[in-house]
C-alpha cells in the first residue's frame, strides 16, 4: 500500500516551523548560566519532531541537520555538557539553516551546502569538543561496545501512537541508533504491543529513553534475552515478565472500539490462528498478540484471574461479541483460532483453560472486571497523551480561506437581517409584535455571531514580537551595543491580514533605533546612562485602533542634522519649523542621515516605505523624540482590515463610503467660504485654513448637486493633506465590510474597495487620497485649458 | 482546419445560445454559472459605457457588462426580460447583459465554419466559428478571450 505523503508535506511545513520558531524562542530565552533542564527537553522534542517529521517525509537533508543538532542537545539535556553561549549561537544558526531547508522544500532557494556543512561541524565540534574525542554524538550503536547484551523489549503503546507510521516508524529508528534491533511484533492501530530483541551495549536506562517521547519507563520491559537466536520458548517466557497490566491494557483499550475496528482485529486474529502452528518456530511480528495471551497463564494466578481468562478476553475483543457470547462452549465455537491455539504445544497448561472458561462466573467476572480496568489504563494513557500534545486539543488548525468564507456568509446574514429590520419596521408594532421582538432577537445574535467570527482572525501581538527578540540580539552583537528588548502587550490582538503586513515596517523601525537610536556602550555610559539601551515594543488598544509602540532610550533624533540633510537635498525647510515637521522629514524618499551606509540601515531607504505601507494599511506613524532620552514611533492601525467604520454619502443617486478615519468634519458650506482661484479652481475658506474644494460628482462624472448651499462639505485628510469633499448628502454612519473590486474587477481610480449596504446594494468605498490627487488633477487641467 | 477553443480543446459540447437584437450568439456552457435577471447596478465612475457597474452576488462584487452596448445592437433597454449570464472564467465571476437566453445546443467540432473575416467590432480572435442550427446561424463566441481581453478593460492589463 502506498500513501501519496505530499498532501500531508503543508502539513510538515507548518509544524516544522511552529517547530523551529519555538524551539528560536526557547534559546532566545534560555539562562546559559543556569538553563532549566525542561526548556533543554522542550529544545530537545521540537528538534526531534523536525527530525522525525522530515525523515518520515523524505527530506533527508533536514533530518541529518536536526540529527546533529540533537546530537548535542541531548548531550546537554543529560548534563553530560555544559552549555555555553557559543552552543547557543550554533543552535541559532542551524535553526535558521533548517528554516532554509524547510523554505527549499516549499519551493524556496536552495540552502548552500557550505552552510549546512558548515552549521553540522560546529556542533559535531561542540559536542565532542568536552567528551575528549569519545564521539558518542555519531551513532555507533556497536561500536566500542564493552559488554553487548541481549535483551527482550516489551512495551505497549496507547493506539494513537501506534496507529501512526511515522511515530511508530521514528520510536524504531531511534531505537535502532542505540542498538540491533529484531522487531518481534510492530505496533499498529489494532495492537499497540511492540516487541523486539535489542543487541546493545548501552544501557537499559538510555534504551528506555528513547522511547521516553511517549511512554514512562515504567510502562517498558526490559529483561535479557538468554539468546537472541532462540525464539517461541524462550520468548513466552520473556513475555510474561512483561508488566500483566500492559497486555490488559491492550485487550481493554481495544474493547471501546466501533464495529469497523473490531472487524480489523477479527482479521488479525484469523491471522494469529493460521499463524499459530508456526509460532514455535517463528515468532513473528503479529505473533505477539498470542504470544501474551497463553504466556498469561503463569502471570495471572497472582492477579486471581483464571487462566482461561486470556483467550477469552482475546476472543471477546477481538470478535466484540463478548457479551453475545451465552457461555463458555458458545465461545470457543466462534474462536475456532482459539481452541486452534489451545492445541499448540507452546501453550503451558491447555486442559486448564476449557473448564474455567466455561463457568459462567468466571465469564461474568470478567465482565465486571474489565471496564474498570479500561477506565483506569485509559485514563492514564490520555494524561500521558496530553504531555506529548499539549495545545493539540485546544487548537485546530484551519485555512485563512475557510475563516474568510465564514466571514463572509455571516456578513450575508447581518445584510439579510438588516433588509428584515427594514421590512418589518413597516409593520403595525401591535400586530406584529411577536415577530418584532423576534427580529430584535435576530439581530442581537447576528452581531454577537459577527463579533465572535471576526475575532477567529485576530490574532495576538506576540505573533510579531516574538521574532524580535532574535533580530535585537543579532544586530546587537553585529553592532558591538548592549541592548535589552522589551515587550508590552503582547496579548493585544489584531487583524491576521495586519499582523502579517505590519512585521517589515515594526523590523524596520526595530533596527532604525538599534542602529541610529541607541548608542554604543562607552557613549551611553559618558551620558550618564545604563551602558545596556532598552527597546521597547509595546501594543495596546485605544479605541477602535491598535497602538503599536517603538521606544528605545538611544540618543533621539538629531534636529540640526535632520534639517542641515534636508537642505543637503534641497527640501524646503527652514529652522522656524516646529520639530513635529522636522522629524516629519524623516519620511521623505531617500533621506537618510547616516554618514555611512551599513548592511545595517543608511541606505535612505525605510521610513517612507514605513510610512506608506502603514498608510496602506488605513494606519498613522507619528514620531516623538527627545535629545538624550530617545524616540518613540507610535503606529496606529485599524482593528482590522476586513471591517470599516464608514460614513454614507450620497452623491446623484449613488452612495460612496469615507473611510471615518480621514474625516475631519463635516459642515454645510457657507457661499462666501468658497473662493476661486485662478478662475476655476475654488478654495474653501474653512477655520483660517485654505482647503482644496472637490466636488464628488465632478470627479466621479455623476450629475450631482449644483447649488453649493444645497450640499455638504466633508473635510477630509489624506496623505497629502486636507481637502473639502463636496457631497449632496450626508447619509449615515456604519461599520462595513470591505469587498475587494478586484477580486471580480479591477482597481477603480479614487476607490479602494467597496461593501455591500443594508438594502443589498453595492456602494464603493473612497479612497480619500486618491480622490483628493484625481480632484486636484482635474483643476489643474481645467486651468491649463 | 481544427478548431479549437482557448483551452486547446476541439470545440463540441454544449453551448448556451442568447440573443443580442436579432443576431443569436453561443457561449460554452461550461463557462455559464448561472443566469438570472437584470437589477440595479452600482455604477463605477470613469468607466467604459459597456461596463454598467457592480452588483451583489450573494456577497460577492461583481462586474456587469453590457454586451448590446459592446457589439452596438441597438438601444439597450432594461425591463423584466433582460437577462444577465453569470459567468465563471478563470477564477472570476462576471456577468454580461444580454437580451435573452434561448436555447442549450449541442455542436460539434464539425459544424462550426470558421468566421470570415468581416471587420467588425467582435474581432474573430474572439470567435470560434458560425455554427448552423435548424437554419439558424450562431455566432460561436470565445467567451473567455472575449472577457479577458485587454479591450473589455474588465481584468487588470498584463503590466499588473
Amino acid at each position: 500500500m502506498s500513501i501519496d505523503m505530499s498532501q500531508f508535506y503543508q502539513v510538515f511545513f507548518e509544524e516544522a516551523s511552529e517547530h523551529l520558531a519555538n524551539m528560536e524562542n526557547l534559546l532566545l530565552n534560555l539562562d546559559v548560566a543556569n538553563p532549566s533542564l525542561e526548556d533543554l527537553n522542550a529544545i530537545f522534542r521540537a528538534a526531534h519532531s523536525i527530525k522525525g517529521g522530515s525523515g518520515t517525509f523524505g527530506f533527508t537533508d533536514m533530518t541529518e541537520v536536526t540529527h546533529v543538532l540533537e546530537g548535542l542537545l541531548d548531550r546537554l539535556r543529560k548534563e553530560e555538557l555544559a552549555l555555553r553561549p557559543d552552543m547557543v549561537d550554533a543552535f541559532l544558526a542551524a535553526g535558521d539553516v533548517l528554516r532554509g531547508q524547510l523554505e527549499h522544500h516549499q519551493g524556496g532557494p536552495e540552502v548552500d551546502n557550505a552552510d549546512i556543512r558548515d552549521i553540522s561541524a560546529r556542533l559535531t565540534q561542540l559536542a565532542v569538543g568536552e567528551a575528549g574525542g569519545g564521539a558518542r554524538l555519531e551513532t555507533a550503536p556497536l561500536k566500542g561496545s564493552d559488554t553487548v547484551r541481549h535483551l527482550r523489549l516489551a512495551c505497549l503503546f496507547p493506539p494513537d501512537v501506534a496507529a501512526s507510521d511515522e511515530a511508530v516508524n521514528n520510536l524504531l529508528a531511534a531505537l535502532a541508533e542505540l542498538a540491533a534491533v529484531d522487531t518481534r511484533h510492530r505496533p499498529d492501530a489494532a495492537n499497540g504491543l511492540l516487541e523486539a530483541n535489542l543487541t546493545t551495549s548501552r544501557s537499559d536506562a538510555e534504551l528506555k529513553d528513547a522511547l521516553a517521547f511517549y511512554l514512562t519507563p515504567e510502562d517498558i520491559a526490559l529483561s535479557p534475552a538468554a539468546q537472541p537466536e532462540e525464539s517461541a520458548y524462550g520468548f513466552f517466557d520473556d513475555a510474561v515478565t512483561a508488566p500483566a497490566d500492559d497486555s490488559y491494557g491492550f485487550f481493554t483499550d481495544a474493547e471501546p472500539t466501533p464495529s469497523g475496528q473490531a472487524d480489523a482485529a477479527y482479521g488479525f486474529f484469523d491471522q494469529e490462528s493460521a499463524a499459530a502452528p508456526a509460532a514455535a518456530e517463528d515468532a513473528d511480528g503479529t505473533f505477539g498478540l498470542f504470544d501474551d495471551a497463553p504466556g498469561k497463564p503463569e502471570a495471572l494466578p497472582n492477579r486471581d484471574v483464571t487462566p482461561g481468562d486470556s483467550p477469552a478476553a482475546i476472543e471477546g475483543q477481538g470478535y466484540g461479541i463478548y457479551v453475545d457470547a451465552p457461555g463458555g462452549l458458545g465461545l470457543f465455537d466462534n474462536a475456532p483460532g482459539a481452541t486452534h491455539l489451545l492445541k499448540q504445544p507452546a501453550v503451558p497448561e491447555p486442559q486448564g483453560t476449557p473448564a474455567t472458561a466455561s463457568s459462567p462466573t468466571s465469564a461474568g467476572r470478567r465482565l465486571s472486571d474489565n471496564p474498570s480496568v479500561a477506565i483506569a489504563k485509559t485514563g492514564r494513557r490520555d494524561t500521558d497523551k496530553t504531555v506529548v500534545a499539549t495545545g493539540a486539543d485546544t487548537s485546530i488548525r484551519v485555512s485563512v480561506e475557510k475563516v474568510d468564507q465564514l466571514i463572509n456568509l455571516v456578513g450575508e446574514l447581518v445584510i439579510t437581517q438588516a433588509m428584515l429590520a427594514e421590512t418589518a419596521g413597516s409593520l403595525d408594532p401591535i400586530q406584529a409584535e411577536k415577530l418584532l421582538a423576534g427580529i430584535d432577537l435576530l439581530s442581537r445574535n447576528t452581531r454577537d455571531l459577527q463579533e465572535s467570527v471576526m475575532s477567529i482572525r485576530m490574532l495576538p501581538m506576540s505573533m510579531v514580537f516574538s521574532r524580535f527578540p532574535r533580530v535585537v540580539r543579532d544586530l546587537a552583537g553585529k553592532l558591538n551595543k548592549q541592548v535589552e528588548m522589551k515587550t508590552i502587550g503582547e496579548n493585544t490582538e489584531l487583524d491576521k491580514g495586519l499582523i502579517e503586513k505590519i512585521t517589515d515596517p515594526l523590523t524596520h523601525l526595530v533596527r532604525n533605533s538599534l542602529d541610529h537610536g541607541i548608542e554604543i556602550p562607552e557613549k551611553r555610559v559618558a551620558a550618564g546612562k545604563n551602558p545596556k539601551g532598552t527597546l521597547t515594543l509595546k501594543a495596546s488598544h485605544q479605541g477602535g485602533a491598535v497602538v503599536i509602540e517603538v521606544m528605545d532610550d538611544g540618543g533621539g533624533l538629531n534636529r540640526a542634522r535632520i534639517l542641515e540633510k534636508a537642505r543637503e537635498r534641497g527640501l524646503g525647510v527652514s529652522d522656524a519649523m516646529s520639530d513635529h515637521e522636522v522629524w516629519q522629514l524623516i519620511f521623505a524618499p531617500g533621506f537618510s542621515t547616516a554618514d555611512v551606509v551599513t548592511d545595517v540601515s543608511g541606505r535612505g531607504v525605510g521610513m517612507d516605505v514605513v510610512k506608506r505601507n502603514i498608510e496602506g494599511l488605513g494606519g498613522k506613524v507619528e514620531l516623538e523624540s527627545s535629545p538624550g532620552f530617545g524616540t518613540r514611533t507610535v503606529i496606529r492601525l485599524p482593528l482590522t482590515l476586513a471591517i470599516l467604520d464608514g460614513m454614507s454619502v450620497g452623491v446623484g443617486g449613488e452612495t460612496f463610503i469615507v473611510p471615518i478615519t480621514t474625516v475631519v468634519e463635516s459642515l454645510q458650506p457657507n457661499l462666501d467660504d468658497i473662493r476661486t482661484l485662478a478662475g476655476d479652481s475654488r478654495m474653501m475658506h474653512i477655520r483660517g485654513e485654505y482647503l482644496p474644494f472637490i466636488a464628488l460628482s465632478e470627479v466621479f462624472g455623476l450629475p450631482g448637486v449644483e447649488d453649493i448651499t444645497q450640499g455638504l462639505v466633508v473635510v477630509v485628510e489624506g496623505e497629502e493633506g486636507k481637502a473639502a469633499l463636496f457631497v449632496d448628502e450626508l447619509l449615515g454612519q456604519h461599520q462595513v465590510v470591505i469587498k475587494s473590486l478586484e477580486a471580480n474587477y479591477r482597481k477603480v481610480p479614487g476607490m479602494s474597495g467597496a461593501t455591500i449596504m443594508g438594502d443589498g446594494r453595492v456602494a464603493l468605498i473612497l479612497d480619500v487620497a486618491a480622490v483628493i490627487r484625481i480632484g486636484l488633477a482635474n483643476a489643474k487641467r481645467r486651468a491649463a485649458a | 482546419m481544427d478548431i479549437v477553443d482557448s483551452s486547446g480543446v476541439p470545440a463540441s459540447g454544449e453551448y448556451l445560445t442568447f440573443t443580442l437584437g436579432k443576431e443569436e450568439y453561443g457561449i460554452d456552457i461550461l463557462k455559464v454559472q448561472e443566469i438570472r435577471g437584470y437589477e440595479a447596478v452600482t455604477r463605477i465612475a470613469n468607466s467604459p459605457a459597456f461596463i454598467k457597474g457592480v452588483i451583489n452576488l450573494r456577497g460577492v462584487i461583481v462586474p456587469i457588462v453590457d454586451l448590446r452596448i459592446k457589439f452596438n445592437l441597438g438601444e439597450p433597454s432594461y425591463d423584466q426580460f433582460t437577462v444577465v449570464i453569470i459567468l465563471n472564467i478563470g477564477k472570476r465571476v462576471m456577468g454580461i447583459v444580454v437580451d435573452g437566453v434561448s436555447d442549450v445546443i449541442q455542436l460539434n467540432s464539425d459544424s462550426l465554419h470558421p468566421a470570415p473575416e468581416f471587420g467588425s467590432i467582435l474581432d474573430t480572435r474572439y470567435l470560434l466559428g458560425l455554427g448552423t442550427v435548424e437554419e439558424r446561424m450562431i455566432i460561436m463566441v470565445d467567451i473567455e478571450q472575449l472577457m479577458t481581453s485587454q479591450e473589455m478593460a474588465l481584468v487588470e492589463t498584463a503590466a499588473a
